[in-house]
């Protein structure tokens, strides 16, 4: 019996291992993202997406690594490949979640991508895009504090493009920080950020 | 407890024994080490990334037959299936990936508008914010080298060739009556407004063998795959008004957009030199829809109008001037379909009809006539490999033609014909690597009409010679049959045909591109007859030839000064050609030797407005002076025209567009009329052939619906 016991919690604890090693394997990209290893964060998450063909997570974030990174590049060539890349991977997770809030979210930040790069060119073609991202992300998911945020955000640059008061969307910033406060990821790999980010733009407004 | 001990060992041991390690080094084509590689096995975690050596190692678990990815931008992602005990040492050479931005384009004689096309030189919004264009695209690529000035005519001509050479498709589907209908001296428009495309590519030669049916040049628009976003478009104009919806579901959405032109109201204002009886009157529609299917898309393009005027025109040989009437029903519609039918195979298919009908007087004379056109097309491609693409399809065109004429001395004579014509075209895009590229094509073509069966090889070649420049090289033959002022008369001839040979240097750096092109064009089976009008009387033969060489450039610079945005476009062009009714070989009418157009836009923030300019200068035109001997014996003064345009954004809703042609109103001569008998002293009396009015105003109000609130139409002007 007791032989039993050992073997079978042996077999369970190697069960665990390799239930784990998901987990183990996104917590080390995150680390590695923290610790600004970008591109091995990315390879990582890729790495993890071709083993869990059915999970939209690791390719939603290898994707917003190569989006995070392509804002601030000036070689067109440069952003160009990353922008591509980060497509690819968006097109990838959402052929597993569709009508996801969240990949919304991220492939609205892509466009915006080219939009902050060269604004002349790429603004009145993706900007009514960006908006249509929004507006059927908020009806899908209305108390995603990201969609709130990042959609502000967007507005709040457009109002400054055109010379209008950002005033008005200060409001949806003060939402999005309630919505944040109260927001529960489903597990602790989904998306679970923009706060800190969404407090800073606030507090510019109340200046 | 020994058993246990046994078991606990087993387990390690299994462990451990799965332990194999892989390692090697990944380099690009030119052995230097590719840097942050990405390595795994398929389908596991197991995997790693490369250092600055290029080199690789990690331990695996896995075992027996695995497959090895290799991955990095821009190249190509390398496979190695085979047994993880053998993936030790391994060396692997990535391949460029020639699909990247800085890979070489197959683009001679092509000029592209879109957003991420990798050789684009115009910008969807330049179609419509151009000065001169007045929201016509034909206006706005008339300001690009390749093309020729006929300011009376308006419509395209390339290279030499005239307007019936250049051919228009709507998602890869012909369109047979492109431009709206006029009259001499008035120029003509795009028929369809701008706004529903958003990629428009104008190729001035050796364009793909899926293109044929014109001589000089085609030109690709194609209709947004998917709106953004539902809204209401409203427009006031100076000259009429026009009204667009877009709904979107799901799957699917539809535009509809109606407009109302009437020049009643701007020539009661600003008479011109027209004796005006029916102002000009214009009512169109058009509609779009679209429908995602699960592996392709759906198209409907439907567009119907309707244009009437009735005018006197001063005329040097009749005293009380041409009095000219005209009634034009147009109904095109165009579906496809394009799809994904395998990995490697996609599919397009389309059709389209043409229903024109058109009733005109001159003077007695009635003209009644009415064109059915049908055209259908299959493609499939084959991406055999990211560096061979290869294309097939077949297309049939056919066109009935009818036209019924009634004057004085006889009545209602029937007349016309009827063209099927047959063709398939096969083509291959060949990458050798990043820097150099073939594509090679063969077009066949049989027409009922002339029973007769041609075939057309296309070839071209791009090299790139630096990270920013490359130069390319294209031939081809093109044949088209005889316009149906011709055949209409006589079927009896044959297709007319002409070989392109091209040399282009293109150099693209950060929103600044130049482009330079020779090219030589030599034309042969013309039409000729004899007699001033092609007539039943005219006899026909296939015995007209030609040529056309010269130079084109084009700068464009978005880069240099903050806001502001400009293009330079100069072409030289030296043409001859013997054909109609020619006594001799002669520079053509619609042919000039110098073309320049300076484009600029200037966005200026303070303001909320956007000012732009465009200057063209064209030197002289032939005509023929009966009075000396010759033919084409003169040339016109040059042409110059500087047209201002204003947009202000009241709004980022709320659009105030005004702009003026001419603003500095040079008085252009576009050539003479003669006198068909000479005076007493034995001098044929001539007239000027000036445009209605030397400026145009233009004057509108756009405000856009729309859930986000800042869509505007700055893209419809």
């Amino acid at each position: 019996m007791k032989h039993l016991i050992i073997i079978s919690t042996l077999l369970i604890s190697v069960c665990l291992n390799a239930q784990t090693s998901y987990e183990k394997g996104m917590q080390k990209a995150f680390g590695l993202w923290q610790s600004n290893e970008s591109a091995e964060a990315s390879n990582l998450f890729e790495r993890i997406a071709s083993a869990e063909s059915d999970n939209w997570l690791p390719l939603y974030y290898a994707a917003q690594i190569n989006i995070t990174l392509s804002f601030g590049e000036r070689d067109k060539e440069k952003l160009s490949q990353k922008l591509s890349k980060a497509q690819d991977l968006i097109n990838d997770a959402t052929a597993i979640s569709k009508n996801n809030s969240e990949i919304m979210v991220l492939q609205a930040l892509l466009h915006t991508a080219w939009v902050a790069f060269d604004g002349a060119t790429y603004g009145m073609s993706l900007s009514p895009k960006v908006v249509g991202l929004y507006t059927k992300a908020s009806l899908i998911d209305p108390n995603n504090p990201r969609v709130v945020y990042c959609k502000a955000e967007w507005d709040m640059g457009s109002a400054k493009y055109f010379g209008q008061d950002t005033a008005p969307f200060c409001k949806d910033l003060e939402r999005s920080i309630e919505l944040f406060a109260n927001f529960k990821p489903e597990t602790p790999f989904h998306p679970n950020w923009g706060k800190e980010r969404a407090t800073e733009i606030f507090e510019t407004c109340e200046k | 407890m020994n058993k246990l001990t046994i078991l606990l060992i087993l387990l390690f041991a299994f462990h451990v024994q799965g332990q194999s390690v892989i390692n090697g080094v990944v380099l690009n084509e030119k052995k230097e080490p590719v840097v942050g590689a990405n390595i795994y096995l398929e389908g596991t975690y197991d995997g790693g990334s490369t250092d600055i050596n290029g080199a690789f190692s990690f331990t695996t678990t896995e075992k027996g037959t695995q497959t090895l990815l290799i991955s990095f931008l821009s190249y190509e992602t390398y496979t190695m299936v085979g047994d993880v005990s053998y993936m030790k040492d391994i060396s692997v050479k990535l391949k460029a990936d020639v699909n990247t931005l800085d890979a070489v384009v197959l683009s001679a004689g092509t000029f592209s508008a879109g957003d991420n096309s990798k050789v684009n030189v115009l910008k969807p919004l330049d179609v419509v914010t151009t000065a001169s264009a007045l929201g016509d695209f034909v206006g706005a690529l008339q300001t690009l080298p390749g093309t020729t000035t006929v300011a009376e005519d308006g419509r395209l001509f390339v290279r030499g060739g005239d307007a019936e050479e250049t051919q228009i498709f709507i998602d890869g589907i012909r369109v047979f009556s492109p431009y709206t209908p006029t009259t001499n001296n008035i120029p003509s428009r795009g028929r369809y407004s701008p706004f529903l495309f958003d990629g428009i590519t104008f190729s001035t030669g050796g364009y793909s063998a899926e293109y044929g049916q014109a001589l000089s040049s085609v030109l690709l628009l194609n209709t947004i795959d998917e709106p953004d976003q539902e809204k209401t478009d409203i427009g006031i104009m100076s000259v009429g008004g026009a009204l667009g919806n877009t709904q979107k579901w799901e799957k699917s959405s539809v535009s509809v957009n109606a407009s109302y032109i009437n020049l009643a109201p701007y020539i009661a204002l600003f008479p011109d030199r027209n004796d005006w009886i029916k102002p000009y009157e214009m009512a169109s529609g058009e509609t779009v829809f679209r429908k995602k299917t699960n592996s392709g898309l759906i198209k409907l393009y439907g567009a119907f109008d309707a244009t009437n005027f009735e005018l006197i025109q001063e005329d040097i040989n009749y005293t009380d001037g041409l009095r000219y009437k005209l009634n034009n029903n147009n109904f095109y519609v165009n579906g496809s379909y394009q799809g994904v039918l395998s990995d490697t195979w996609t599919i397009f298919g389309g059709a389209s009809y043409t229903l024109a009908n058109t009733k005109q007087k001159i003077m007695q004379r009635n003209i009644k006539d009415v064109n059915n056109a049908f055209h259908t097309k299959l493609k499939l491609k084959n991406r055999v490999s990211n560096r061979f693409k290869l294309y097939l399809g077949a297309e049939f065109f056919s066109t009935d033609f009818e036209e019924e004429y009634t004057d004085d001395m006889v009545e209602n004579v029937d007349y016309g014909y009827n063209d099927n014509l047959a063709a398939a075209f096969a083509e291959a895009d060949i990458f050798i690597s990043k820097n150099l590229a073939f594509k090679t094509g063969l077009r066949g073509e049989y027409s009922s009409v002339f029973k007769d069966f041609t075939l057309a090889p296309r070839v071209s070649l791009a090299y790139k010679l630096s990270p920013k420049s490359q130069l390319s090289l294209a031939y081809g033959n093109f044949y088209q049959n005889p316009s149906s002022n011709i055949l209409k008369f006589s079927q009896d001839v044959k297709s007319q045909n002409t070989t392109h040979y091209i040399m282009n240097y293109q150099y693209n750096a950060d929103r600044r591109i130049f482009r330079a092109e020779a090219y030589y064009k030599n034309y042969d089976d013309l039409i000729k007859y004899d007699g001033e009008f092609p007539s039943f009387a005219s006899r026909f033969n296939n015995a007209g030839f030609g040529y056309a060489k010269g130079l084109d450039f084009f700068w464009r610079d978005s880069y240099s000064v903050k806001n502001f945005d400009y293009w330079l476009s100069y072409s030289f062009l030296d043409t001859e050609r013997d054909y109609q009714n020619y006594p001799e070989q002669a520079q053509p009418n619609f042919a000039n030797t110098h073309n320049l157009s300076v484009v600029g836009k200037y966005w200026i923030e303070k303001l909320r407005s956007q000012i732009g300019f465009a200057y063209g200068f064209a030197s002289g035109r032939t005509y023929t002076n009966p009075n000396e001997p010759g033919f084409l014996n003169e040339k016109t003064k040059s042409y110059n025209s500087l047209s201002l345009n204003w947009a202000y954004l009241i709004s980022p809703q709320k659009i105030l567009y005004a702009s003026v042609n001419n603003a500095l109103g040079f008085k252009n001569i576009n050539g003479y009329q003669y006198a068909n008998a000479p005076d007493a002293n034995g001098d044929f009396a001539r007239r000027a052939l000036q445009p209605a009015a030397d400026q145009f105003f233009f004057v509108g109000f756009f405000w856009t619906i729309s859930d986000d609130k800042k869509s505007n139409q700055l893209d419809n002007l």
